[in-house]
């Protein structure tokens, strides 16, 4: 007989440890354990049999993995909490004390400084690594940045993270990195690739951010601390490798003023960038080309940049002033030259299936190239109303190419031109509807004159639209019509580009008809061609008995429902009494179900009764009688189709029925679940199309 | 009342009784007594002036009231705290009398002999009467206390009733001090006492007095003023010891100052002479205050990464229990701040929303439109979302979970299509309806033109399988029911073999077979009775074992319809199954006394019977024979044993995992055993595999009565109690490197369930596709 095993020494029962184990164990308070773990990325697990790992008797809800916490005991932060402590009893003996000054000074010079550089190494071996955990901590220090100062919330954490951000942004406005955004009811999501990594983050409207009593900042800032660490770092990374020095050149005047993005000025470094520029990536090296590039645009005369723009502008003034007509010009002028310039550049092609059936592959977007992102607003100078979101717009556009954003000084410093500028080609504004000044405006012939000095008259020549036409600019990879952005006009809706459509899922970009299921469109051309002479509706849930035809029948009334105009001759006749008479003979085994659902012997009894009732109609013709044509109502007709449905159904229903019973019951409860998720999500998409069939219906009567 | 009792209390001072008391009560009784007498004569002496002033006005104002002596006491009650003067009550008197009395009675008799007087009470009971004490020199006891308060730590207002307040150590009545508006002119004509207060003691009901200088404290102290005159609350300090002129002058010690106050510290020197070499080497600097450029620069360090922290990255190989957070999901349409209408809730949904718990729903927010961006309100919920998102991300446990992204018709087994697998029955044909009771048991002749059938009204019938006609009716008992019917497995002659009750009738069918073949099967049945007779076996202690079935010609009764011979055994056969070869068969009689003799073996053309098994762990339930080896199946309740019946050993034996085995089926090709149980399964055992089933099928709700395999096709058939026969599929490969392949076809449902009991018998034709049923309700179904 082997040794007798002491329960709770191997296995499960030594891999994990309960919370209040784990805080025992590296003896520190529960507070400093969640600094800790926070900092860390420690997090419980949730072992295979919570039984065999618990030791009392009480359920335990989180457990840590052994090793985990193995690992916190030799971390360096530890021995910062301790000495903490240590100072906290300090100021806090001084306090008692009544020695003010000595406390302060403790607390000024004895106050261990956390640093959390070696757990981001730690946790993110690669940058790679940390490129994938950015998601969160962009989302956090977006609303910290834009949350107001508190007694929890200290000023100069919220000025970190805005710095952090804004550099951040910078890097991105610089490599053109931003993918797709959306503007949500919850805030403007954001999506960013960088080195392959899609990055997608979540910024908040500006608004005061209202924290419940429920919501602990302590916790929230030890995250904002490891968060500002990682994107200081990532920061850096990313600055170095398109050449450019970090920390960027920060304005404290500028930014006093207003100007954000603007209070920045990153420099190059012209030295380190080449030696470094060998061991880089294609795309940084085009990127700090680009750079440099837009270093030179920078320092050149702003009005030298003018005058290329206002050549072009002055092409399509003279063709036509009428606003509209100026946008159709516009546009195909625009894509046109973007065409060409991309052709050198080897975009990606679009590859169209042949096959309808066959598999598609997902291609990326027409954005997810630098160059071709980098270019889309790129010859526009854009003005911002007052009424903007200036911030995310002045971000979003020049990260699309465009480098001469204007707005109201009412929003902040930094503008590239007031309102009144001549070069002004797009004018987002956010307002119930401009009208056109009455007199037809004088050319500009002055440059710098003012044009309208009115901000709710419409300048001529510019392109005015809503900020929504930015942002499915943006999804769409190319200019939308800006007519449909128009102010005061209805938008059309704002779709999210993130849902990738799915086979039988609904999609609102395609036309109800080409998605709907063929139950729902026969049910729909019936409704439809039923809802002209009589509205009956809500007919379509009624169970009808089943009229079950053979196929003779059914294509006739294919061609019934079809439209086809066939003359109330013999053919349709016996047609329709052949289906009548089916119909009564198919409630027969309903009536005699005394063998409890036998299901095969109404399959044998339907041949028969297709006999018996053809011999029935025989008889009756010979004797001369006519038997009564049944109307054909919406509900048999619809009840038709559903029962078409359904013995097609009935069969695979059974076949599958078949196929479970020899599946494995684990298998089999998963193949169930599996079926019920499909059925809702199906479910959720009928329901979808239903709305929208209604909604259609409801703008076609009132048109 | 008051004159009268006064009246007694004279009676009793009146007569004194001179006699002696036999002995002392007490030794220092006499002190007590003088000190009383003392006090008590003091107060009489106060009492005195009072009583000289108003003795006639008193006695001129008691007459008229003395009727209502009630009244007096009424005002004297209600007057009690304003009455202040003391007046003596007329009934004091006697008191007064009876003191000046006992002052005199010590003069009659010594003293020292005794300090009571005995009188005689009303009920002419001696009584003690205790003269005063006189507190004068003889009396030691100058302690007594004065009797203040006799009635102890009671309220006053117990005594409100009565006149008087307690009593003395006479049980005489003290009395309450006089009160009342009669005395009204008595007080006008009186001063009020010095220091009257109007106040009563509460603890002796007198009045209480204060003199005038105690009055004037108490009224000091009302005012908060200082209660004398010449009291100052802040007095000047004396300074006795300190304050000027007072110092010190002369030093404690005389002690000459030492020396060392005068020459440097050398142990000084040289701390300060390290430090001065320490700052020479470099190794203390002097503290320096930071400038706002050096505290600038290190907060600086401090916020911003001033170095790469992957400059040299090492890629970390994945590990199971490295778990990255799982992302967010991005948005969907319905978050858009525009969103499509189809997306936006109707008013329903909306309220459904509002109504459902925070925790419930589905979405943490509601889809709503905004026609323009200007329009569109903060999120309320943001802070609190993105700090739920923290939480989750250090307090959620994680696991990994393997997320299937398949169609799930891809997790369906492989099946053939059940129109490759055809023929097999899918519908009813015929319908045997004749019988009365459950049909208990059917068979198909080898020829398939025949069925036989029996049930609970004890008769055999023969069916003709195709048409459903009756051929044959065989009454076989009355009472008791066929519980088998089996045709001999060899073609020709037709011989019908059934069990009812203890006896096993072998039919020949008359209607069916030419008369040849009838003779034929008549002279094969009746052969044994020419064989010689077996020898009776003897057991150990000598005496016949009894034989296990005799074997005779039928009764009359039966012999008329066409039964030839018939087989008696001990007990009732549940299970009779023939040899291939038609010359053996084995019975079954589960109910039997011993397991040994449950099962026996017959020879047909001898007419000889055994018990083959001796020993036998287990009821036995059923048997087979093996169609091809000469192997013989045997199911006892639990377990299926194989033996060899040649060599006569146990081959093999099964664990179907089964509680109760009620039906055994054999592959034709003898690899493959079906068992159905009472326990709702049905088992493939493999007997190339393993001793467990290859395959455990549960698809019945109720208990399997019967499974059979078709002689020739692929096959098998179970029914069940539930009321359906199930069809299969098996398909079985020969050559041993493929696994048998079971499809379920059909669930035949037609039978009714007749107190708890269903279909109770199947069997297949031999060589189409089609299945006969025994139903309890009494109906034979074909199935086709």
């Amino acid at each position: 007989m082997g040794k007798i095993k002491k329960k709770g020494t191997s296995g499960n029962a030594k891999n994990y440890l309960s919370r209040s184990q784990a805080v025992r164990k590296l003896q520190i308070s529960l507070p400093d354990f969640r600094r800790l773990c926070i900092f860390k990325g420690i997090y419980p697990r949730e072992p295979r049999s919570k039984k065999r790992v618990s030791k009392s008797s009480t359920p335990s809800t989180t457990f840590y993995y052994a090793k985990d916490i193995q690992y916190l005991l030799h971390e360096p932060l530890l021995a910062k909490f301790r000495d903490q402590k240590a100072l906290a009893k300090k100021i806090s003996k001084a306090l008692g004390r009544n020695e003010v000054g000595d406390a302060a000074r403790f607390e000024k010079n004895l106050a261990p400084k956390l640093k959390l550089d070696h757990i981001i190494k730690e946790r993110y071996p690669t940058f790679v690594d940390a490129l994938r955990d950015l998601d969160d901590a962009l989302s956090m220090l977006f609303l910290f940045a834009n949350l107001p100062s508190t007694q929890n919330v200290p000023p100069k954490m919220i000025a970190r993270c805005q710095r952090l951000t804004m550099e951040f942004e910078h890097y991105l406005i610089r490599t053109h990195a931003v993918r797709k955004t959306f503007l949500s009811i919850k805030g403007i999501y954001y999506q960013a690739t960088i080195q392959g990594q899609d990055i997608l983050w979540l910024v908040p409207y500006r608004f005061v951010q209202m924290a419940g009593p429920d919501v602990d900042f302590r916790i929230m800032g030890t995250f904002v601390d490891f968060y500002a660490t990682l994107l200081g770092f990532v920061n850096f990374r990313l600055y170095t490798s398109i050449g450019l020095v970090y920390p960027p050149r920060f304005d404290l005047k500028s930014e006093e003023q207003g100007a954000e993005l603007g209070a920045f000025q990153l420099e190059g470094e012209q030295m380190e960038a080449q030696a470094e520029a060998v061991g880089m990536l294609d795309v940084d090296a085009h990127d700090k080309a680009q750079a440099q590039a837009d270093r030179l645009l920078e320092e050149a005369d702003p009005e030298q940049i003018g005058e290329p723009q206002s050549s072009y502008m002055t092409a399509p003034e003279t063709a036509e002033q009428q606003d509209t007509d100026m946008d159709d010009t516009l546009v195909p002028a625009d894509q046109s030259q973007e065409g060409t310039s991309q052709t050198p550049l080897a975009a990606l092609d679009e590859f169209a299936s042949i096959d309808p059936k066959a598999d598609t592959l997902l291609q990326p977007g027409l954005t997810a190239d630098a160059d071709v992102a980098g270019k889309l607003f790129e010859p526009f100078t854009f003005f911002l109303s007052r009424e903007t979101p200036r911030h995310s717009l002045e971000f979003l556009v020049k990260a699309f190419g465009c480098k001469r954003v204007g707005w109201d000084n009412t929003l902040g410093e930094g503008a590239y031109c007031n309102e009144s500028d001549t070069r002004i080609t797009h004018q987002v504004v956010d307002r119930p509807e401009l009208p056109l000044p009455s007199p037809p405006p004088t050319d500009g012939e002055d440059e710098g004159e003012v044009v309208s000095s009115k901000s709710n008259v419409r300048v001529p020549g510019r392109t005015y639209v809503q900020p929504q036409w930015v942002w499915d600019s943006i999804n769409a990879g190319k200019l939308q019509r800006a007519d449909l952005y128009a102010p005061g006009a209805t938008l059309p809706p704002h779709l999210s580009p993130w849902v990738k459509p799915k086979k039988g899922q609904y999609d609102p970009t395609v036309p109800l008809a080409e998605q709907e299921t063929a139950l729902e469109a026969e049910q729909e051309a019936i409704a439809a061609e039923e809802g002209e002479d009589d509205v009956d509706e809500g007919s379509s849930g009624e169970e009808v008995e089943g009229v079950r035809g053979d196929e003779e029948v059914e294509a006739l009334e294919h061609s019934l429902l079809s439209g086809n105009a066939i003359t109330q001759g013999e053919g349709m006749d016996v047609a329709l009494a052949d289906s009548d008479s089916e119909s009564e003979l198919e409630a027969e085994p309903i009536e005699d179900d005394e063998f409890g659902g036998f299901s095969s012997a109404s399959e044998v009894d339907e041949e028969e009764s297709a006999t018996t009732a053809h011999q029935n109609e025989l008889l009756a013709e010979a004797r001369g009688e006519t038997i009564d044509e049944p109307k054909i109502t919406k509900k048999t007709r619809i009840a038709a189709a559903k029962s078409r449905q359904t013995k097609a159904e009935r069969e695979e229903a059974e076949q599958k029925e078949r196929q479970k019973m020899m599946m494995p019951r684990r298998k089999r409860k998963m193949y169930e679940k599996m079926v019920y998720s499909n059925a809702r999500k199906d479910e959720e998409a009928e329901e979808l199309r239903e709305k929208r069939r209604k909604i259609e219906k409801g703008k076609a009567g009132r048109a | 009342m008051a004159q009268q009792r006064a009246g007694q209390k004279r009676k009793v001072v009146e007569i004194p009784l001179a006699e002696q008391v036999e002995d002392d009560v007490l030794g220092n009784g006499d002190f007590d007594e003088e000190l009383a007498e003392d006090e008590g004569s003091d107060g009489d002496e106060e009492f005195d002036e009072d009583e000289e002033e108003d003795g006639d006005e008193e006695d001129s104002d008691e007459e008229p009231l003395s009727e209502d002596g009630e009244d007096v006491r009424q005002q004297l009650r209600d007057l009690k705290t304003s009455s202040s003067v003391e007046i003596v009550d007329p009934d004091k008197d006697p008191d007064t009398d009876l003191a000046t009395n006992g002052t005199y009675t010590p003069e009659k008799r010594p003293a020292d002999l005794s300090n009571y007087d005995i009188s005689v009470d009303a009920n002419g009971n001696p009584r003690y009467i205790y003269k005063d004490i006189e507190p004068n020199y003889d009396t030691d006891d100058s302690d007594a206390p004065i009797t203040k308060n006799t009635i102890g730590n009671i309220p006053l207002s117990y005594y409100d009733a009565y006149p008087h307040i307690g009593y003395d150590v006479n049980g005489r009545c003290i009395q309450r001090p006089a009160k009342g508006a009669a005395l009204d002119s008595l007080l006008d004509s009186i001063d009020i006492p010095a220091g009257w207060t109007g106040l009563t003691d509460p603890a002796t009901g007198k009045p209480l007095n204060l003199s005038r200088e105690e009055l004037e404290v108490l009224k000091k102290l009302s005012r908060n003023e200082t209660p004398g005159d010449g009291y100052d609350p802040y007095p000047d300090m004396v300074e006795y010891f300190t304050g000027k002129g007072m110092e010190e002058v002369m030093p404690l010690s005389a002690a000459p100052e030492p020396k060392r106050r005068f020459v440097p510290s050398m142990h000084e020197h040289k701390r300060v002479m390290k430090i001065v070499k320490a700052i020479k080497e470099g190794r203390i600097k002097p503290y320096k205050e930071p400038t706002a450029e050096d505290l600038e620069k290190e907060e600086q360090e401090q916020e911003y990464a001033q170095y790469d922290v992957w400059a040299n990255e090492v890629p970390r190989p994945d590990h199971a229990m490295n778990m990255p957070a799982p992302k967010l999901p991005p948005p969907g349409y319905e978050e858009s701040y525009h969103p499509p209408p189809e997306y936006l809730p109707d008013k329903h949904q909306q309220e459904e929303w509002e109504k459902q718990d925070e925790e419930d729903r589905t979405r943490d927010f509601l889809p709503k439109d905004h026609s323009a961006l200007r329009k569109v309100p903060g999120y309320a919920k943001f802070v609190k979302e993105k700090f739920e998102r923290c939480l989750d991300l250090y307090l959620a446990p994680r696991v990994r979970r393997s997320k299937l992204n398949i169609d799930p018709e891809s997790l369906l087994p492989k099946l053939p299509d059940p129109a490759e697998l055809r023929p097999f029955p899918d519908h009813r044909s015929v319908e045997y309806v004749g019988h009365k009771g459950r049909v208990r048991t059917i068979a198909i002749d080898p020829t398939g033109d025949y069925l036989a059938s029996g049930g609970d009204d004890g008769t055999v019938r023969i069916w003709e399988l195709s048409t459903g006609h009756l051929k044959q009716k065989v009454r076989l008992s009355t009472t008791d029911p066929v519980n088998i019917v089996a045709w001999r497995p060899v073609i020709s002659p037709p011989i019908l073999a059934a069990c009812c009750a203890d006896n096993v009738h072998f039919i020949v069918p008359t209607d069916s077979t030419s008369p040849t073949a009838q003779a034929e099967a008549h002279t094969l049945l009746t052969a044994g009775f020419s064989a010689a007779p077996t020898i009776p076996t003897k057991s150990a202690t000598g005496v016949d074992k009894p034989s296990p079935s005799s074997w005779h010609t039928p009764i009359p009764a039966h012999a008329s319809q066409s039964i030839s011979l018939t087989l008696s055994l001990r007990s009732t056969p549940k299970t009779l199954t023939w040899h291939r070869r038609g010359t053996y068969f084995a019975t079954v009689c589960p109910s039997s006394g011993s397991p040994s003799t449950a099962i026996a073996i017959h020879a047909l053309p001898t007419h000889t019977s055994q018990h083959p098994f001796k020993r036998l762990k287990g009821l036995p339930q059923t048997a087979l024979f093996h169609p091809s080896q000469p192997k013989f199946f045997l199911a006892t309740r639990q377990r299926v044993r194989i033996y060899d019946l040649q060599a006569g050993k146990l081959v093999r034996e099964l664990l179907p995992g089964a509680r109760w085995i009620s039906s055994l089926s054999l592959h034709p090709g003898g690899n493959n055993l079906l068992i159905g149980s009472y326990d709702r399964k049905l088992l493939w055992h493999d007997l190339e595999l393993a001793p467990t089933p290859y395959k455990t099928l549960r698809y019945h709700t109720r208990a399997i009565r019967d499974v059979a395999f078709h002689p020739t096709l692929q096959l098998f058939a179970d029914a069940s109690d539930d009321g359906s026969v199930q069809i299969f599929h098996g398909k079985v490969v020969e050559d041993g490197f493929e696994n048998a392949t079971i499809v379920p076809l059909k669930v035949l449902k037609g039978h009714r369930v007749r107190g708890e009991l269903g279909v109770l018998g199947v069997v297949w034709h031999p060589r189409e596709a089609r299945c006969v049923s025994a139903g309890a309700d009494g109906v034979v179904r074909m199935w086709a």
